[in-house]
């Protein structure tokens, strides 16, 4: 299989993740497996709020988290990422995945 | 890079645990597995809500509830130094082009059996 398919071409770059309990994390990909662990890593979490703006919390260096509690993965264009005014964007949080 | 290696080489390392019902395991790796599985020694347990706190001597955490693992940054730098090493001692030969079966292949039907030794290649990185 082609390396321009899945999460392969992501490693090294940063990816933004959804875990199944509805927080955001932000993180360069280091590694992945079938089962969709990651390894994490400069992590930071998003946290969202409908009256506050968006608080950037630094969970710092390496995380592994494992593949089941993983909703969604998504590429982050680094240039928009940067050009964005977090503290005044207002989003409600996201509630955790129903089984 | 794959997650359970790095977990592996992580191991007689401090690390954080946090479990899918919030609490958090904070402790030395004694030991893991390819499901996950760690053992910790010297942990201090942190509640869902972290008001509460417990120091316990030794844990064996079922991987599956494992939400996520902390781990320190330089185990990474450690990876990539074991690979290296293990890639030096590897004779030149046997560092394959991926999968390959080479000649020999599965057998045609006639020459019967599995093919077999020839070139297999070996799990190489490319």
């Amino acid at each position: 299989m082609g390396t321009n398919v899945g999460l392969a071409p992501m490693v090294d770059s940063t990816i933004s993740v959804i875990t199944n309990d509805g927080r955001v994390i932000v993180g360069i990909l280091r590694g992945y497996d079938q089962a969709t662990n990651l390894i994490l890593d400069e992590c930071h979490e998003r946290v969202y709020s409908s009256k506050t703006g968006v608080e950037q919390v630094v969970l710092g260096g390496l995380h592994i988290v494992r593949g089941d509690n993983i909703a969604v993965v998504g590429e982050v264009d680094d240039e928009i990422d940067q050009g964005l005014n977090l503290s005044a964007t207002r989003a409600a949080p996201l509630s955790p995945v129903q089984h | 890079m794959l997650p359970l290696l790095l977990l592996k080489t992580a191991q007689k390392h401090p690390v954080l645990v946090e479990l899918k019902n919030g609490e958090t395991y904070n402790g030395h790796m004694v030991q893991c597995d390819s499901w996950m599985n760690v053992h910790l020694r010297e942990v201090i347990c942190t509640s869902k809500d972290g008001d509460r706190f417990w120091r316990i001597p030794e844990t064996y955490i079922r991987g599956n509830t494992i939400k996520y693992l902390r781990v320190p940054d330089e185990v990474i730098d450690k990876v990539k130094e074991e690979d290296y090493k293990r890639d030096e001692k590897r004779p030149a030969m046997a560092r394959g082009r991926g999968r390959g079966r080479g000649p020999g292949g599965r057998g045609d039907g006639q020459s019967g059996g599995r093919g077999g030794a020839p070139g297999r290649g070996g799990r190489g990185r490319g």
